[in-house]
């Protein structure tokens, strides 16, 4: 076996690594923060891959550019379906929060498919999306090398965030005792609401990669939910820094397998379940 | 006297008892096949317009009832219960996926209306052990399939491929029923035609959840080299299929897909350049039909017919209309012989129904399918040669 | 015990109506019953998808499985009857030991798993099941074109006597009956369920588990129990409907929808509960129609919106609507006797 088709798979998989986990760690403020299960998360996705294209047909806005306008204006969704729907469930059981944001994915799929239609769009130039170069053998593609140093930066950003800032230490001060918080005087519902606004707007920023290097659909979201919901899991929920990590072994796990079977690609989903499944079950068998 | 009486009674007939003629239609409107179903409205719409304004069908406007499959089987199996018993129609339009067709089937056998399908391309022809729609209802008096089958696609794409001489094809396509056995197909021909298969590697197509990260499937097709890559995927697999051949650095002489469709922006990519696709129908066909199509198109929609689906389901409305027009009559038999006997309009140019492998009701074959290239942001025909617009250019 | 019999005769009444709905459906509206009756099966398939997932439910587990059983319940037959030359109906009891079996597996496995580890290990191994169905060798499970699978009712076709729409209606109405024995069966065990010892251990296993145990309650047993009822329901569902939609394939047959319907509608109908589930396929299926022929394109944005308000406006589904209207209903005698 060629070694340099490994160190491919291996830097191809790392690359990968960056828009699991920018989506995932969205969903992971969302569930650790707040405690909300959010089945709309890959809708949030869908929204700012649409918005990407929409501001690249109207205004002929470059993608990289639109990452600074698709941010705030998910961020605002975020806060508009906060206030409108997801704060009254808090306290319900995490049922009635799947069939809630259920039924938001349903209206956000379907309101998408009113306006943009349902074949395939895509963002017509974008210069650097097939960019790529080679060193010593090894392609790097632009756009993934880029979309994984923004999501590092924005995933790193987050962290900070949370552990130097006052909002940050407010977000977990709520996220560990919710009650104990607001005896403090923390203000939950608006630490809530820019947890849960800053989880869409991530979600969102992964909705940009996505209109560079796919093409947005109505039904692009979904399959990311579920990868992420499951990233989220293996990672521990609300545990950031598991998320980097978890994001990182599926995705290499998912490359490895991909580039050295015979149609290795076909078996990426089956891989990526299969790790998660095998390690939750271990980890359940594990004495406490 | 007597004519005058017969004359006042057969227009107090039609005044009374005339029906407007009603043409049921199942497409997918909803989820995601949406695009195709969106498209076969658009392209309906177009031709209802244009039946009415030229009379109607039988002297009163014709009528279309559009009901949504959502392409779910249990949900066509109600709407199509829904035209037949409900709205009492007699003629079926639109079609879609072979899964929904296949559980139609016994439907249809049961009421037997006239069925025109435009979708349901799985013939089962070949495929050992599974019977396809063709071997299921290729031999129904009342079925007409108006869309080629799948031999007819991978025929088109083999002749395409031949003509080019190219002496190596990297075949990668995706793995449900559309892209599984129609790989299995392709290869078999090209290598009939003395040129090497340097690899058939499977992927999992956006559509189905796939990841859109080709890189580990092209970088084996890169290894072997080959002069061609020929893919077989969705319209959502085309911008990451292309964009990482380019990334890679892997510069074939050609590189052909043949998805449903293809994103119409992505004509504008510098990527795109050279590519080249197989496709049912173009805006920029160099013909009259084609050119008054597209023209009328945009009027009403205010968009260009992108999706081929359009094209086939204005194809399919009007045949019925003019079948019907042309039998005078609703009844079955009668219009069953105008279908057959017809020869009716579409933006491709005039067609009739002929035989394939196991039907003689089987509306376009092989000859539907165009080869364009991205040349300068536009897509020229470059194949058959007597439709051609520009030449093919090699891009290595 | 009682309240046990009460459940019971209700329920024989159940499949009484249930018995006779289509031929009043035909008596009443003709060969448009047709349609109808096809409606009402795919109603009734989502009442025992949701049923069916309520009862696994009632113990805590939230399963992202029920697409799994139920592909795995469609391959079987369809698999079944491509391989040995058996007769049509082994299919089905075949195709319900395949799904309690790999339930007994998969909630064996699972059993220390909790809430939403629990949820995303059951999704996960519904995607490995699928891709390896997909896997195996194409003259087994036909790849990914699939298999087909006959009919099983296709009743003779009389010229003369009958017109097309009557055998459209005989099929139906078999296949109704068939869907709907099928419910009754769910019914059945869940009754079972909310009026045995069952109930207290599955509620106590619920609410907290640890406490369960300390009570003596071995959740093992019955959180495995419930998974293995459950699945066979859905399995066999699966089976009757690889038969009435004529093929099955791998990415149509373990599609999620099906897992995501099986939680949304007890969901709204009301968690924990024989009836909720019901009241929440027949009200969620008669929605989604009359929205369809109301709305046309975008219906779905309401039907998106209905779930929404639900669970804003009545957080325990149907269920909670009634309950909190029943007393309301009672109190009202007595106040007109008032001066």
């Amino acid at each position: 076996m060629d070694i340099s088709l490994i160190v491919q798979a291996l830097v191809s998989g790392v690359l990968a690594a960056g828009l699991y986990a920018l989506v995932s760690v969205g969903l992971a403020l969302a569930i650790g923060v707040i405690g909300i299960v959010n089945f709309a998360h890959g809708e949030f996705l869908m929204v700012g891959a649409f918005l990407t294209f929409q501001l690249s047909v109207s205004f002929g806005l470059d993608p990289a550019l639109s990452l600074l306008l698709v941010a705030p204006l998910l961020f605002l969704l975020g806060a508009v379906i906060y206030r409108a729907t997801i704060q009254y469930v808090l306290k319900a059981p995490e049922l009635n929060q799947m069939l809630l944001t259920f039924g938001l994915a349903i209206i956000l799929q379907n309101l998408a498919l009113l306006i943009w239609g349902g074949d395939p769009r895509s963002i017509g130039d974008v210069p650097y999306r097939a960019l790529g170069f080679q060193v010593a053998g090894i392609s790097f593609g632009a756009v993934p090398l880029a979309s994984f140093l923004v999501s590092a930066l924005l995933v790193g950003g987050l962290y900070y965030v949370l552990i130097k800032t006052p909002i940050g230490k407010a977000m977990r001060a709520v996220a560990q005792n919710r009650t104990g918080a607001a005896l403090v005087g923390l203000e939950v519902n608006r630490i809530y609401l820019i947890a849960f606004a800053l989880s869409a707007a991530l979600a969102g920023l992964g909705g940009v990669m996505i209109a560079v290097i796919q093409s947005p659909t109505p039904v692009v979201g979904f399959a990311f939910t579920l990868k992420a919901f499951a990233i989220v899991v293996l990672a521990g929920l609300g545990n950031i820094r598991g998320v980097l990590w978890a994001s990182l072994i599926v995705a290499v796990a998912e490359s490895l397998v991909a580039t050295l079977l015979p149609n290795g690609d076909t078996l990426r989903n089956a891989v990526f379940f299969a790790i998660i499944f095998v390690v939750l079950i271990a980890n359940s068998r594990r004495p406490a | 006297m007597k004519t005058l009486l017969a004359l006042v009674t057969s227009l107090l007939v039609t005044f009374v008892f005339a029906q407007p003629v009603q043409i049921g239609v199942l497409s997918p409107l909803t989820g995601g096949a949406a695009g195709t179903g969106l498209a076969q409205q658009a392209g309906f719409e177009l031709a209802l317009q244009e039946i009415n304004a030229a009379g109607g069908v039988l002297g009163e406007p014709l009528e279309i009832i559009i009901e949504d499959t959502q392409a779910a089987a249990p949900v066509a199996l109600a709407a199509f219960e829904k035209l037949m018993t409900e709205d009492g129609v007699e003629f079926i339009a639109g079609g879609y996926s072979s899964g929904v067709t296949l559980a139609l089937v016994e439907s249809f056998r049961t009421f037997q209306p006239v069925v025109t399908w435009i979708g349901g391309a799985v013939s089962g022809v070949g495929i050992d052990g599974f019977d396809g729609i063709e071997e299921l209802l290729g031999e129904e008096d009342w079925f007409f399939h108006i869309h080629p089958w799948d031999y007819h696609n991978v025929e088109a794409a083999t002749a395409f491929v031949v003509s080019t001489g190219v002496d190596s094809v990297a075949l990668l396509h995706e793995d449900s029923a559309f892209g599984g056995p129609g790989a299995a197909g392709a290869e078999a021909l090209i290598e009939a035609e003395g040129i090497e298969v340097t690899i058939r590697e499977a992927f999992t197509s956006t559509l189905f959840g796939g990841t859109g990260d080709f890189r580990a499937t092209i970088s084996k097709a890169a290894a072997t080299d080959a002069d061609m890559v020929y893919w077989i995927g969705y319209d959502s697999d085309v911008v990451p299929m292309i964009s990482q051949i380019r990334e890679r650095g892997y510069t074939p002489q050609y590189i052909f897909g043949t998805p449903p469709g293809w994103p119409s922006e992505f004509a504008d990519a510098r990527e795109a350049e050279c590519v080249t696709g197989l496709i049912g129908f173009l805006p920029n066909l160099p013909t009259t039909e084609a050119q008054a199509f597209t023209e009328a198109y945009r009027d009403l929609h205010g968009n260009e017919p992108d999706n081929y689906m359009a094209a086939l389901a204005y194809a399919q409305l009007w045949a019925y209309a003019d079948a019907i027009n042309a039998a005078g009559t609703t009844e079955q038999s009668a219009v069953i012989e105008a279908l057959e006997a017809g020869t009716f309009r579409s933006p491709m140019g005039e067609w009739a129904f002929t035989s394939s492998e196991l039907t003689d009701h089987q509306g376009f074959g092989a000859d539907l399918w165009l080869v364009f290239q991205y040349q300068d942001g536009v897509r020229e025909i470059v194949w058959p040669l007597e439709r051609a617009t520009a030449p093919l250019q090699s891009c290595r | 015990m009682k309240r046990a019999r009460f459940d019971l005769i209700a329920l024989a009444v159940f499949a009484v109506i249930l018995f006779f709905l289509p031929d009043l459906l035909r008596n009443a509206y003709g060969r448009a019953s047709v349609s109808y009756l096809s409606l009402l099966t795919n109603a009734v398939t989502l009442a025992i998808l949701a049923l069916s997932w309520d009862i696994l439910a009632r113990t805590g587990q939230l399963s992202l499985a029920h697409a799994a059983f139920y592909g795995a319940g469609a391959y079987t037959t369809a698999v079944l009857l491509r391989l040995a030359d058996v007769p049509l109906w082994v299919g089905l009891p075949a195709a319900g030991v395949v799904a309690v079996l790999l339930a007994l597996l998969l909630g064996v496995v699972t059993l220390r798993l909790q809430g939403i580890y629990f949820a995303i290990a059951t999704l996960a191994f519904t995607e490995v099941l699928r891709a390896v169905v997909q896997q195996l060798p194409t003259r087994v499970a036909g790849g990914a074109a699939g298999i087909n699978v006959a009919p099983l009712f296709r009743p003779e076709f009389v010229p003369g006597e009958m017109e097309r729409w009557e055998i459209a209606f005989l099929r139906n109405e078999s296949y109704f009956w068939l869907y709907a024995g099928l419910l009754v069966l769910t019914v059945l065990a869940s009754i079972y369920v909310q009026r045995s010892r069952l109930k207290p251990a599955f509620t106590a296993i619920r609410t907290n588990e640890e406490v369960a145990a300390v009570m003596g309650v071995r959740s093992a047993r019955y959180k495995v129990l419930a998974f293995m009822l459950s699945s066979l329901m859905v399995g066999l569902l699966g089976a009757i409907d690889a038969h009435r939609v004529g093929s099955v394939n791998p990415y149509e047959t373990f599609g999620i929808q099906t897992t995501v319907f099986a939680l949304v509608t007890p969901i709204f109908g009301g968690l924990y509960t024989t009836l909720g589930p019901i009241l929440g396929a027949g009200v969620l299926a008669g929605l989604e129609e009359t929205l369809r022929r109301t709305f046309g394109s975008g219906y779905l944005i309401g039907y998106g919106a209905v779930l929404v308000l639900a669970i804003l406006f009545m957080p325990r589904g149907l269920m909670g609507l009634w309950g909190w209207l029943e007393p309301r209903l009672k109190r009202r005698p007595p106040s007109k006797e008032a001066p």
